[in-house]
């Protein structure tokens, strides 16, 4: 049992450290380090003081080894799905920063041969129209 | 005809079909301007596009079908077209079918015109196909009570507010049989009308066999979700 305790209270702390050192690099953002930073904290309190186990069970009524695992496997689950919104978020993100930049890239081609901006083409990039383009008319090339 | 019309010709690897697509398009005459949305294709897509006249967008990353055409719509809508109007870029929409599907947003006031394989056409598409676009017409049949046949064409008009919507709201995987359910959800005047269609010249579907599940089973989650979302 002593072993078994070491080995995962050792498992914690490299858990924690490396967390602390991916966070001092910036590899992880503070966000999502708070999380890993959490749970690393928790597994080595628990093998390094393994009565506290026996009050939590008392706290909380969970004597069985299924009930424990439900609670460690729903909270992989939720981190899970964490991630599968946030990557959604980003992909939505990357798509308009994309677009913005096509239809950027489109303008500063059309400046730089020296056609009149497309009318209203500031309402698409956010950008002033230049003043002597103010109130022109589209042109074609 | 003082009308602007952009035709947003969404293209990934089209350097063979491009040309002749912009070309036939320019025959139209005044007042089509051509949108070419680069999807960061690594071919000459761009060189052979601006050869013709073509105005060329260019993703710096791989967005697929949905986002480059969201893009050809910000960009129509950005710059005052009155009206906008997706063409494949493989030759599959012969280009003087357009004035068929801009005509009726004008002389009927629609808001949107989808060109048809079906109506009066002997268009004849693999069966797996087949029987996807009947799903999901009967999908739209039960759930908004509308007869739609070509459920899956790209050949599709755009103007007034729905240019604005979709130019802001635009499924992207598939977005085809999602975006029709949306114009029928937003209450836009929908009307589809019979064009003729080549087969591919070059290149295959982007819907082969192997997907045609997941295509189906992501279509119709989409689908039904959309159903439960506000707009």
């Amino acid at each position: 049992m002593l072993h078994i305790r070491l080995f995962i209270g050792i498992i914690g702390i490299i858990f924690f450290v490396a967390t602390f050192e991916f966070i001092r690099k910036r590899h992880l953002r503070e966000e999502y380090a708070i999380l890993w930073l959490f749970t690393s904290s928790i597994v080595a309190i628990l093998s390094l003081w393994p009565g506290l186990i026996n009050v939590l069970s008392k706290v909380t009524g969970l004597y069985y080894i299924t009930a424990v695992l439900t609670i460690v496997f729903s909270f992989v689950i939720a981190v899970l799905m964490h991630y599968s919104i946030a990557i959604s978020k980003i992909k939505e993100m990357n798509k308009e920063l994309a677009q913005k930049c096509a239809l950027l890239e489109l303008r500063v081609r059309e400046l730089e041969r020296g056609e009149e901006p497309k009318d209203k083409m500031e309402r698409a990039t956010g950008l002033e129209p230049a003043t002597s383009s103010l109130g022109s008319l589209h042109s074609t090339n | 005809m003082d009308r602007r019309i952009a035709v947003i010709i969404p293209a990934y690897n089209e350097e063979k079909t491009i040309g002749s697509v912009v070309r036939g398009v320019k025959d139209l005459g005044n007042g089509y301007e051509v949108i070419v949305i680069n999807d960061c294709s690594r071919d000459d897509t761009t060189r052979n596009a601006e050869a013709e006249g073509a105005t060329v967008l260019e993703l710096p990353v791989n967005l697929g079908i949905g986002g480059a055409v969201q893009t050809g719509l910000k960009y129509a809508l950005a710059s005052g077209f009155d009206a906008c109007v997706q063409v494949d870029g493989d030759g599959q929409h012969p280009p003087h079918e357009i004035p068929k599907l801009i005509e009726p947003l004008f002389d009927n006031g629609l808001d949107m015109v989808v060109g048809s394989r079906f109506l009066g056409g002997t268009y004849r598409v693999p069966l797996m196909r087949a029987l996807g676009i009947r799903v999901i017409s009967l999908f739209l049949k039960i759930t908004m009570g509308v007869s739609f046949r070509d459920t899956t064409s790209g050949f599709r008009a755009l103007k007034g507010p729905a240019m604005e919507f979709f130019a802001s709201c635009y499924p992207q995987d598939y977005p085809e049989p999602e975006s029709l359910l949306l114009a029928y959800i937003k209450g836009f005047k929908v009307a589809e009308v019979a064009v003729e269609m080549n087969y591919r010249e070059h290149g295959i579907s982007s819907i082969t066999p192997i997907h045609a599940v997941y295509y189906m089973t992501k279509v119709l989650l989409a689908m039904v979700i959309d159903l439960f979302r506000e707009f």
